[in-house]
């Protein structure tokens, strides 16, 4: 059964040709004769094992289900006591029916298919800055804190047996309680991010306590090891150069198994440099080279645990630049699932093994003395500890840290897996340790758990406030970081910051250029990081609050999961998956303003303006071993047109009062106030192009201008067909219209062609600053004289990639598309926007509700990205 | 601090050359041994010349070390005296109030010494820190953000209070994790 849940782990982890690792050959007995075609056959024992660990996995699966079920039960009572009260009812019931216990936890399944993925997520996204300005005290906890434990917790059960309060059938010398000591002692990582994660103590407290419990791994190893085998050897054989080789393994063990960390990350970094053509493959390397420096580690008997966690850390910074904006999202997801599928099954699989009885003896004073020493030696040594640290820390952890610290000692997975690992011939009394591991384990996963988040709440913790991070937050940081630098540098103190700094210097000069694409370690320069990574918080927050928009058209957002950054690509996510057939902005369609109306439209004018690349549809993947385009590119150009929309947007409102006099403003006439109208920003013949042509426009870095006459021009009858794209000083007023104001997709763009000024040139980059100067001098020079505009027009070339033929023609007044009839209102003058070609397929997806639209695409044609100026004539008459 | 004389006692001498200050005196007169006496007591007027600190090796890659200099030397001109290298470490020492740390820190922003940190400011401490990495349009976007996310008074540029404020409201900022070596008594001002 184990073994199959080794298989389906791989499978999970490989998540690949899972089918070939199960039996799937018919068997057909030899010696006998065929029985002739068989209509149904019955292959239970084929399949059994992985369909057991499936059912297994679903079965926890479910279990969380329902006791998420009920919001009050968790929050009370952490997962992890659930899953095991879980795992004991199970384990009886199979105890019950099959008459012996199984599915048990067993050492070797554990350490080399459950752990790992814990501690890879935990190492993967651990905070790395607080984690090394923390550097001293964690390890401080985690080796002196750990050997303090394992010695005190051994000689003093050693002295409650010679005292003789342990019964005398225990049979355990010094040697047995230390080796007992040394496997009890370490906090268990598992255990701890279970509890403290729900419990949200302040960032500090946690990674000391998380740190502590990843780092002291290694010593635990060494120390069991070095136990294990004194044990074995017998005590009177134990040489003075024994205890040095112990001391020494410790060193070679834990650094060991950190090198064997960096060499991976430092592999894996690079591989993902070279993946740029194989997408799909990157979230798999990650998994399996963190995944090899696991098994190496442990194959070379180094701490396994802090290799992998090192592997994650280290990797991150790299990894994350190179791979592509999905493959992160595939990465965090899988990690997350297989993480919490581990622990889930952990914890199950404890509650089952616990019930065995055949494999555990009772001795109360073995149990109350363990539970006493270990908790009490726990707090002495943190209080200890703690003292000598706040010698040196600036910001000393105070009575209550410490006691949430010793408190948060948990013991979880690990101690219970070595413990059965000993040898029962070499170790008589393993059935009395194991018996006491597990209450152990029981008590401080249960009793510790349960009882920390209401300790926490009245001793009044400092919690950890989910502040937003802000761009000063990051500027200043490093600067203070150089500045720090530097006067330690001129006083001549090689102190943290000298570190660092050097640190930061050599990565920058050959770790990231080595490890790093080009475009990525451009890309990568932190604080534009921040930048871009805030400008999309801030388009979350803008579809967040703009929820009910959504909702009317059959969208329900998502509640925001606990960690931010899942909430990030969840809702990003829905709204690119929500297909066309959904609009956006029913509402605005009906005639009747309401308040509510003109809230929901200023919302869907934060959406048209706040959302990077709404709702897009991607040209069907061709193929299994490619993703066709580089998300993270093309929002890093959306990101940034995104920007240069705001920023016209702000020229707009210094810049109004030439907007006036160039454009002859009039008073808008008030008939037009109710007058619902709309303009039509959508071509009617892109929408079955755009899909083919999709790809081709999201390469070009074209900027639209969407210059806008209105159905008032119409109306008034002046104007010919050829005429009606320029905006007439004459005819279209400037100011917006009631209708402007409350219809989305023109509010806050109501402004002209003033936006075409030399100064919005300078936020142009420099690669597109020709095409801008070409479309400002073609739509200036429409602008300018009503009559020219024709010629103007023919003059330029038609679009190049010939998506716009059908609309070319300039006689709207023949249009016939519109099924709609909107009444005339609202006079615009030409528009311009900046804006990305994300807008295009965003303007595709109103169409469908407005029947009608008629534009023109002019395009100066420039090699390397089109300029395309729309002229979108509104609603007709 | 600046007016103070630079005259020293001869116990204050003491108590710079054994402790903390004394480790920072034989540095300050290493940086420049043919200019700084050892006996302070009767020659106050000595000045390390910024090119000295500025071709420091460890400095040589710190894209503020002109400007901290500047900021802390008497007169500007990034030349220090004695007095104004122990101030620097007063000031970014353990000890130090946040608040004064808060207009050090105000002050190296501050590249123009016109008492607010503009968009032009920025943009230099935004260049130094990318290295050049970011084009133009990029440093002022993020200026521009950085201004946005700050500035209380709207009147497009930081004043200290804004500083303050910001800093304030960042709970582990300027909690400066500078520590010396050897303990606390470094506090000269």
């Amino acid at each position: 059964m184990l073994r199959a849940a080794l298989l389906l782990l791989l499978w999970l982890l490989l998540a690949a040709a899972g089918a070939t690792d199960e039996p799937t050959q018919e068997s057909v007995p030899l010696g006998e004769p065929p029985p002739g075609l068989a209509l149904f056959r019955w292959q239970w024992h084929e399949v059994e094992a992985p369909y057991l660990v499936a059912l297994w996995i679903l079965v926890a699966s479910l279990a969380k289900i329902v006791f998420h079920l009920s919001r009050k039960v968790t929050s009370l009572v952490p997962e992890s006591c659930l899953l095991i009260l879980l795992g004991l009812v199970l384990g009886g019931i199979v105890l019950a029916v099959a008459k012996k216990a199984e599915y048990q936890l067993e050492p070797g399944t554990f350490f080399l298919f459950l752990l790992p993925p814990i501690v890879l997520d935990s190492g993967y996204f651990m905070p790395s800055r607080l984690f090394f300005d923390n550097l001293g005290a964690i390890l401080t906890y985690a080796v002196v804190g750990t050997l303090w434990n394992a010695f005190t917790t051994g000689v003093a059960l050693w002295g409650l047996q010679q005292s003789g309060l342990v019964a005398p059938r225990v049979q355990a010398g010094l040697l047995d309680f230390l080796l007992f000591g040394s496997l009890i002692s370490a906090v268990d990582p598992v255990a701890v991010l279970a509890v403290f994660e729900e419990v949200h103590v302040n960032e500090t407290l946690f990674i000391i306590v998380f740190g502590e419990s990843l780092l002291n791994d290694a010593v635990t190893v060494v120390l069991y090891k070095v136990c294990n085998s004194f044990v074995e050897m017998g005590s009177a054989n134990v040489q003075a150069t024994d205890y040095l080789k112990g001391v020494a393994s410790l060193f070679v063990v834990s650094l060991g198994g950190a090198a064997v960390g960096l060499v991976f990350a430092f592999l894996l970094a690079l591989t993902t440099r070279f993946t740029k053509r194989v997408r799909i493959i990157e979230p798999l390397l990650v998994f399996l080279l963190a995944y090899a420096a696991y098994l190496t580690a442990e194959m070379a008997s180094l701490s396994a645990i802090l290799a992998v966690t090192m592997c994650g850390l280290g990797c991150k910074k790299y990894v994350e630049a190179n791979i592509s904006h999905k493959s992160r999202t595939a990465v965090k997801y899988t990690m997350k699932t297989l993480a919490s599928c581990a622990e889930t099954v952990i914890f199950m699989l404890l509650g089952i093994s616990a019930v065995d009885s055949s494999k555990w003896a009772w001795d109360s004073g073995l149990v109350l003395g363990t539970l006493f020493f270990i908790l009490f030696f726990r707090a002495l040594g943190v209080v200890l500890q703690t003292w000598v640290l706040n010698q040196f820390r600036l910001v000393p952890l105070d009575k209550i840290d410490q006691v949430v610290m010793s408190y948060g000692g948990l013991r979880g997975a690990v101690a219970f897996a070595l413990v059965i690992l000993l040898d029962r011939t070499k170790v008589p009394a393993k059935d009395y340790f194991v018996a006491t591991t597990i209450v152990v384990v029981f008590f401080t996963v249960i009793v510790q758990g349960l009882t920390i988040k209401p300790l926490v709440k009245w001793l009044r913790v400092k919690r950890s406030d989910h502040h937003k991070p802000t761009l000063n937050q990051e500027l200043h940081e490093h600067t203070f970081d150089h500045i720090l630098a530097a006067v330690e540098d001129v006083v001549g103190h090689h102190g943290y910051h000298y570190w660092r700094d050097r640190w930061e210097q050599f990565d920058k000069k050959y770790l990231s250029q080595l490890l790093m694409r080009r475009s990525a370690y451009r890309i990568r320069d932190q604080i534009w990081d921040v930048y871009y990574r805030l400008n999309i918080r801030d388009a979350i927050s803008f579809v967040d609050q703009g929820g009910h928009v959504l909702s009317s058209a059959g969208l329900t957002l998502p509640s925001m999961p606990s960690r931010n950054s899942v909430a990030e690509t969840s809702v990003t996510n829905l709204l690119r998956e929500s297909g066309s057939g959904a609009c956006l902005d029913l509402q605005v369609i009906d005639t009747v303003r309401s308040g509510r109306d003109r809230e929901d439209a200023v919302m869907h004018h934060l959406l048209c303006g706040g959302l990077y690349k709404p709702r897009r549809r991607y040209k069907a993947s061709c193929g299994r071993h490619f993703i066709s385009e580089d998300a993270q590119e093309r929002q890093d150009k959306e990101v940034f047109q995104q920007n240069m929309k705001r920023r016209l947007e702000s020229f707009k409102s210094t810049k109004h009062n030439i907007c006036f006099t160039k454009n002859k403003p009039r008073p808008r006439k008030t008939g037009h106030k109710k007058a619902p109208a709309v303009i039509l920003t959508v071509e009617s013949e892109e929408e079955e192009e755009s899909d083919s042509s999709e790809t081709e426009k999201e390469d070009d870095e074209g900027i639209i201008f969407v210059a806008r006459a209105t159905s008032e021009v119409l109306q008034e009858g002046k104007v010919s067909g050829s005429l009606e794209v320029c905006p007439s000083p004459r005819i279209i007023p400037p100011s917006p219209t009631c209708a402007e104001k409350e219809l989305p997709w023109k509010s806050g763009q109501g402004d002209l062609a003033v936006y075409v000024s030399s100064e919005t040139t300078k936020i142009v980059p420099v690669d597109m600053q020709t095409g801008w100067n070409q479309s400002i001098s073609s739509l200036e020079s429409l602008a300018s004289p009503p009559c020219t505009q024709p010629p103007t027009l023919t003059r330029l070339p038609p679009h190049p990639l010939g998506m716009e033929e059908t609309q070319v023609p300039l006689d709207m007044s023949s249009d016939p598309h519109s099924s709609f009839a909107f009444p005339p209102s609202l006079a615009k003058a030409g528009r311009s926007r900046s804006e990305s070609s994300a807008d295009i397929p965003h303007q595709q997806e109103l169409q469908p509700l407005m029947g009608h639209k008629d534009h023109t695409h002019l395009s100066p044609g420039t090699a390397n990205s089109h300029w395309c100026i729309q002229f979108n004539r509104g609603g007709r008459l | 601090m600046g007016n103070k004389q630079t005259v020293f006692t001869h116990e204050q001498l003491e108590e710079y050359q054994v402790g903390v200050g004394g480790r920072l005196f034989y540095r300050y007169q290493d940086l420049a041994p043919q200019l700084v006496p050892l006996d302070y007591t009767t020659c106050p007027e000595v000045k390390v010349p910024y090119e000295l600190i500025g071709s420091m090796p460890e400095l040589k890659d710190n894209p503020f070390r002109q400007r901290i200099a500047q900021v802390f030397s008497q007169d500007g001109d990034g030349h220090m005296t004695l007095e104004n290298f122990l101030d620097m470490f007063s000031v970014m020492s353990e000890m130090a109030p946040r608040d004064l740390k808060a207009y050090y820190a105000f002050k190296i922003y501050d590249f123009n010494n016109d008492d607010y940190i503009c968009a032009w400011d920025l943009e230099q401490t935004v260049t130094r820190l990318t290295r050049g990495e970011l084009s133009a349009e990029e440093v002022t976007l993020v200026c521009e953000k950085v201004l946005d996310e700050a500035d209380s008074d709207h009147d497009g540029r930081l004043s200290l209070e804004d500083f303050q404020n910001m800093i304030l409201r960042a709970p582990d900022f300027l909690r400066c994790r500078f520590r010396p070596r050897d303990g606390n008594s470094c506090c000269v001002i």
